[in-house]
């Protein structure tokens, strides 16, 4: 009988998305080493413990509350150091994360502690024997890596939203956790800036929404601001010819000459997509193009294309993307 | 001998003995240079010598100021020899040519001394008149060098007013003095006869000898402290010139990269040649270069006019020190114009340099190579390889280049491209067409008679992609057997070259050369310049030596043989504004190909020329890594390209380079025009039979 | 500062990948190897900051076989002072290993700082930067997009998903570097020349065992050709919905 510990990560109080994913990712482990259970630490500032039985609802067993002024922020080595211990006293088969800011730091950190062997940004997993095995992107996800780990525990992170979410409701048992204070030097958080204050920079941005010269004037902008905000947190870029000619600031400008871009999501907005453009872009995951005219290249390396006035359908766009994410 | 003679032999000796130590220090100078072999090929630099120099063939390419010159210089070769005679009889009274030559010979030189001095006269009144009436942009300058200017050429007005006058008060104390060739000086001579005495008119003819004569040796002496230096350095300049030959035209020069050196290219003057030096001598600044560079035309900082001035400013600051010569008196010479660049002491002059002191990163990177200004200049200046050298010192010693030429570099170095475009999708546009590769043919045991270069543009670059098939439908049609390289093509170096990366530029090279070796490749067919002009002219530097035919001048051969299958030569009249490719036209003189091409295949079509056109064309603006860089200052070189095609009000534009391709397409889609604009291969393909 | 920086060689990004007959790895004929992209960031936040702080040593580190030495050759020409080769046949997948074989090599360097890149292109993991600094018992930021260092103290800026810590830690640390510290310089042809005569160490790599393996490497399926999904704003309802359900982005 083998347990999954699994690490329900949080911020500003409450349980992210990507936690309720590891729980299902880490349900579908238990099941596949022979249907143990599922414990989920949910790590955070004093009260964080009520939104336990959430985690229930997506297939938790037992949530192991571990509240602490330290936790409303991230507090890497302390959360490294309790994670790790818990996983040795509770022999587990498994701790499993999400793939997010967090569980990049604090996956190694836990393998390492446990010298357990460590398997990251994994999209599918499964068991067999005393392997388990994990398919995981690699090469900027021009390859999928098939791997086998050996030994226990291991240590896995999954992608986000490579695994759905899925409902599992259980009565799961409340345990507390006390935190581990970390032990020798430690990283201070000073500050946490939340978004909103200004676009993410167009490097980091994973929705970046760009415009060309069929925006025909540069006022018209405002209406590709309005899609980024609609996106949530996306970055506005352009092409050369609209920097060149002054209606946006050179910085803002992806292609050869200026910033070569991979998001998981670019829209290119009145683009024609001249080699030059598509030099700094074509590697974005997902390509959305919007075009006038439907011999232009930019259609050849969209994933999805619309062909009509920029102008036009913008807004549109814009109402249709807010109605989505509102509604999810 | 009177006095007077002894008096002048004395000045004549101070005069030549000062004006030989500043050549003996110009001279020491240009030694601090680099070396550089310019003795080969005579009979080709003295040809250049008669036809720029003496035939002033570049000066008549300016039809107001190009007369002119002429006829000043026509004018001073021609008294020169009168000078001499007057300097000689200002120590023998008793000496005139007259005595040495045959009658007819010296009535013809006595009468030409009398005429040109006349012409001369006008010509210089002309040149005043347009300095300081018409002021001609390209001759804006500083104070400093207006007043030389204005004192060199009132010198001029002066030494031939001295001579008419002298000749003029002579013939009128003494009327048979002269014959009667001298027609100018006898008119003014009689006139002066009626106003006063012989004796009179004799004193006066010995002030305007006199004034004559010192005029003279002034003016030997004022030269090497002015830019009209020119007049004693220019036709050695011509002759050591590579401008128009001998050698490959505008191929710039290896450089030996295993060399222990401390410094790549030139940050400084004594990292030049010799020669780079020599035409800061030979500069008049005339600014036909400035006024023909497609930088300075909109609005950059870039002035190859400046570029010249400022490498002989800096010889003349730093040359000094370097020589240790103690001629301090004449340390000022020439050095006029940039202030605050006059240092006091020695630590200060070496603290200056050639590059960022007088010429900034800024201007370097402005330059599209066209090699407008190099065509343009009267006297053979190579302005361009010196900006290309300060390029390479930038790019090899310094790494300091626009942050945008990076990924360039980074590209051409992993993908073999300048856009970083995998090699595996190099043949992507032959999808459907069936065109064979080198590899292919050989594994059937075949040879292609021709390789088909596609080049970088032409393999990913997706308008340029549509050249590359209209081309290959023309080689089909006319049952060429050719084969391209595909993954196996990779940049030859030629845009890392430019942008002064010799080193990234000799690694493609020669591994271009490789692979062409490795299948035997004696022909090559490209429809890019810069392929061409690369792999025809500078690969022979490592040993690459094919025949490379840029596909305009292929296509003409196959229309010219009638070997192209043309529909009925029916059709619609097309107004075309054909727009010169740098590297095709003033690289490579290849003008007319390109035209003919179009013509043959579309016998309607009606070729209207820009104002700028052929050797004078205006860069598209992609050129010399520019195609890569951001252009921020001033108007886009395209746009002002395009807006001279559209303005012609031809229906259609046509290039034959897949870069003026996109600068011009850009151009017109900035300009709100729907005027299309083809490659010369897709013009002819469209006339193929179906 | 003494600085060292650990880094890995992969082939660039932009080639077209194939799997080689093994199935477990990738068919390297024709493949253009170079410093991974992250690493050269981190090269060039070290040299930034011994260059800033007026002096110090920076090192590099690589595991694998001989030829990652022209990778290290590349870094010095770059400005760093010395290089380490840890010889291996081949960089496990096994990012605990690597890290025990760098956290071996480390200890007794008596380092400042110690430098990463986030991940490295290949294998895409981002284990062994952090792994290190762990065995090694020393603080560490994970994808810092920000660095500097004023005294005995670092600070960091580092991205979270729609936010960002700002961050402060005691020296010697670990730090993996993510792109917006610095764009790596490009080396000139005098520090290529340099390069050459600087010293580099090879020395074998102390590999822990390795408990991951590759059991099968295979190319994601073909991105569906790009389509038009139609015209004007009556469009617009289709690609919300292939954003949400088939990208996954929404």
């Amino acid at each position: 009988m083998a347990n999954v510990l699994v690490f329900a990560e949080t911020r500003n109080g409450e349980i992210r998305k990507v936690a309720l994913e590891a729980v299902t990712a880490a349900r579908k482990l238990a099941d596949a080493t022979g249907g143990g259970e599922v414990h989920a630490v949910l790590a955070g500032p004093p009260g964080i413990g009520e939104k336990a039985p959430l985690l229930g609802t997506y297939g938790a067993d037992v949530v192991l509350v571990s509240e602490s002024a330290d936790f409303a922020r991230f507090a890497r080595e302390s959360l490294a150091a309790t994670m790790a211990e818990r996983a040795r006293s509770g022999g587990y088969r498994a701790v499993v994360l999400g793939f997010s800011a967090q569980g990049r730091d604090l996956g190694p950190r836990v393998a390492a502690r446990l010298d357990a062997p460590i398997a990251t940004d994994v999209i599918d997993l499964s068991a067999a024997g005393d392997t388990i095995t994990v398919k995981h992107p690699a090469y900027a996800n021009k390859v999928i890596m098939t791997l086998a780990i050996s030994g226990s525990p291991v240590v896995i992170s999954v992608r986000p939203s490579a695994f759905t979410a899925v409902q599992a409701p259980k009565a799961a048992r409340v345990d507390t956790l006390v935190p581990v204070a970390a032990q020798g030097a430690t990283v201070t958080v000073v500050d946490v800036k939340e978004g909103a204050k200004g676009r993410p920079d167009l490097g980091e941005a994973s929705i970046i929404v760009s415009g060309g010269r069929g925006l025909k004037a540069p006022e018209n902008f405002k209406l590709v601001e309005a899609l980024a905000d609609a996106f949530g947190n996306a970055a506005v870029g352009a092409t050369r010819a609209v920097t060149d000619d002054g209606w946006r600031p050179h910085s803002d400008q992806i292609g050869q000459t200026g910033r070569q871009v991979s998001p998981d999501l670019y829209v290119a907005l009145g683009i024609s997509g001249a080699i030059q453009h598509l030099a700094g872009m074509r590697t974005s995951r997902t390509i959305v193009a919007i075009n006038k005219d439907k011999e232009a290249p930019i259609f050849k390396v969209a994933d999805y294309g619309i062909v009509g006035d920029v102008i036009e359908i913008l807004p549109v766009l814009t109402a249709a993307v807010k109605a989505a994410r509102e509604g999810h | 001998m009177t006095a007077g003679n002894i008096v002048f032999l004395f000045i004549l000796i101070v005069a030549v003995g000062f004006f030989s130590l500043n050549v003996q220090r110009l001279v020491s100078y240009l030694q601090i240079g680099h070396p550089d072999a310019r003795t080969g090929h005579p009979f080709t630099r003295l040809r250049n010598v008669f036809e720029i120099g003496i035939a002033q063939k570049k000066i008549f390419r300016d039809p107001v100021a190009g007369p002119m010159h002429a006829l000043i210089f026509w004018g001073f070769m021609v008294l020169t020899a009168g000078t001499l005679e007057i300097l000689i009889a200002g120590v023998y009274p008793a000496f005139s040519f007259e005595a040495l030559l045959p009658k007819t010979i010296y009535t013809v030189y006595s009468a030409s001394q009398d005429m040109f001095a006349v012409v001369v006269l006008a010509a210089v009144s002309f040149a005043l008149y347009r300095r300081m009436v018409l002021h001609p942009r390209r001759l804006d300058g500083d104070d400093l060098e207006h007043t030389d200017a204005l004192i060199i050429l009132s010198m001029i007005a002066g030494l031939m007013i001295t001579l008419l006058l002298s000749n003029a008060f002579m013939l009128a104390a003494f009327p048979q003095a002269m014959g009667p060739e001298k027609v100018v000086s006898h008119q003014l001579g009689s006139a002066f006869a009626h106003m006063m005495d012989p004796r009179t008119a004799l004193a006066r003819y010995h002030i305007f000898w006199w004034a004559h004569a010192l005029l003279i040796l002034a003016f030997l002496n004022y030269l090497p402290y002015s830019k009209h230096l020119h007049v004693i350095t220019s036709l050695i300049n011509v002759y050591f010139s590579n401008t128009s030959g001998p050698g490959v035209k505008g191929a710039m020069r290896s450089m030996d990269l295993e060399a222990d050196v401390e410094s790549f290219g030139a940050s400084d003057v004594e990292q030049l040649s010799w020669k780079n030096l020599l035409d800061g001598y030979s500069c008049t600044e005339c600014g036909r270069c400035t006024a023909a560079c497609p930088a300075n035309i909109t609005g950059k900082l870039l002035s190859p006019r400046k570029i010249v001035i400022n490498t002989r400013q800096r010889l003349m600051e730093k040359a000094p020190v370097m020589t240790g010569d103690r001629m301090d008196f004449m340390r000022p010479a020439l050095s006029h114009g940039v202030e605050s660049y006059e240092a006091a002491t020695s630590d200060e002059v070496l603290g200056h340099r050639l590059l960022d002191s007088y010429i900034t990163e800024e201007e370097l990177w402005a330059c599209t190579s066209c090699r407008a200004c190099v065509v343009e200049c009267p006297v053979s200046i190579d302005q361009l390889d010196i900006i290309n050298e300060m390029r390479r010192n930038l790019v090899l010693t310094e790494s300091r280049f626009p942050a945008e030429l990076q990924p360039v570099f980074e590209s051409l170095e992993r993908n073999g491209s300048p856009w970083a475009f995998s090699a595996a999708d190099r043949a992507g546009w032959t999808e459907g067409l069936d065109i064979p590769t080198m590899a292919q043919m050989r594994e059937r045991g075949e040879k292609p008679d021709i390789l088909f270069w596609v080049g970088c543009m032409g393999s990913f670059d997706d308008r340029a992609k549509k050249i590359t098939v209209a081309f290959a439908h023309i080689l089909r049609a006319c049952g060429i057997n050719f084969a391209i390289l595909g993954q196996e093509e990779a940049c030859h170096g030629d845009p890392a070259r430019r942008m002064g990366n010799e080193y990234l530029y000799q690694i493609l090279a020669k591994n271009t050369i490789e692979t062409l070796d490795r299948y035997e490749v004696t022909t090559i067919v490209t429809h890019c310049p810069h392929c061409f002009h690369q792999m025809g002219n500078e690969l022979p530097q490592f040993g690459g030596n094919y025949e490379v035919i840029h596909h305009s001048t292929y296509i003409e051969r196959l229309l010219q043989d009638a070997r192209v299958p043309l529909r009925s030569a029916e059709g619609q009249k097309l107004t075309v504004a054909y727009h010169d490719s740098c590297y095709l036209g003033r690289y490579n003189d290849v003008y007319d190909a390109p035209r003919q091409a179009m013509k043959r295949a579309l016998p309607v079509i009606e070729l209207i020329e820009a104002p700028r056109t052929k050797d004078r064309g205006l860069c598209c603006g992609a050129g010399g890594g520019r195609m890569f860089m951001e252009e921020n200052t001033g108007k886009r070189i395209n746009a002002e390209r395009t807006e001279e095609l559209l303005a012609t009000g031809a229906a259609a534009l046509a290039v034959a380079c897949p870069f003026c391709m996109t600068m011009l397409t850009d151009g017109v889609k900035a300009n709100g025009s729907e005027v299309p604009v083809y490659d010369i291969s897709e013009i002819v393909a469209g006339q193929l039979q179906a | 500062m003494k600085i060292a920086v650990c880094m890995k060689r992969t082939p660039d990004s932009e080639s077209r990948f194939k799997i080689a007959a093994s199935s477990t790895a990738i068919d390297e004929t024709g493949l253009k190897f170079d410093m991974d992209d992250f690493a050269g960031y981190a090269v060039e936040a070290a040299l930034q900051l011994n260059e800033k702080a007026g002096g110090g040593e920076t090192v590099v580190y690589a595991v694998g076989p001989d030829n990652v030495q022209e990778t290290l050759r590349k870094a010095m020409s770059m400005g760093v002072d010395r290089a380490v080769h840890l010889k291996a046949d081949a960089v496990p997948v096994d990012g605990i290993a690597v890290a025990k074989a760098l956290a071996a090599e480390l200890k007794t360097g008596g380092y400042d700082l110690i430098l990463f890149g986030k991940h490295a292109f290949d294998s895409s993991a981002g284990v062994v930067g952090t792994a290190t600094a762990e065995l090694l018992g020393l603080p560490c930021i994970t994808a810092a997009s920000q660095l500097s260092v004023d005294g005995g103290t670092g600070s960091a800026r580092r991205e979270l998903e729609g936010a960002a810590e700002i961050l402060s830690f005691p020296l010697p640390a670990v730090v993996t570097i993510d792109e917006g510290v610095a764009r790596p310089r490009y080396p000139s042809l005098k520090g290529i020349m340099a390069a050459k005569k600087k010293p580099m160490e090879t020395k074998p790599a102390q590999l822990g065992s390795a408990r991951v393996t590759i059991q099968k490497m295979e190319l994601p399926p073909e991105r569906p050709a790009g389509r038009i999904i139609g015209e004007g704003s009556a469009a617009v309802p289709e690609l919300v919905k292939l954003l949400q359900n088939e990208a996954k982005v929404l």
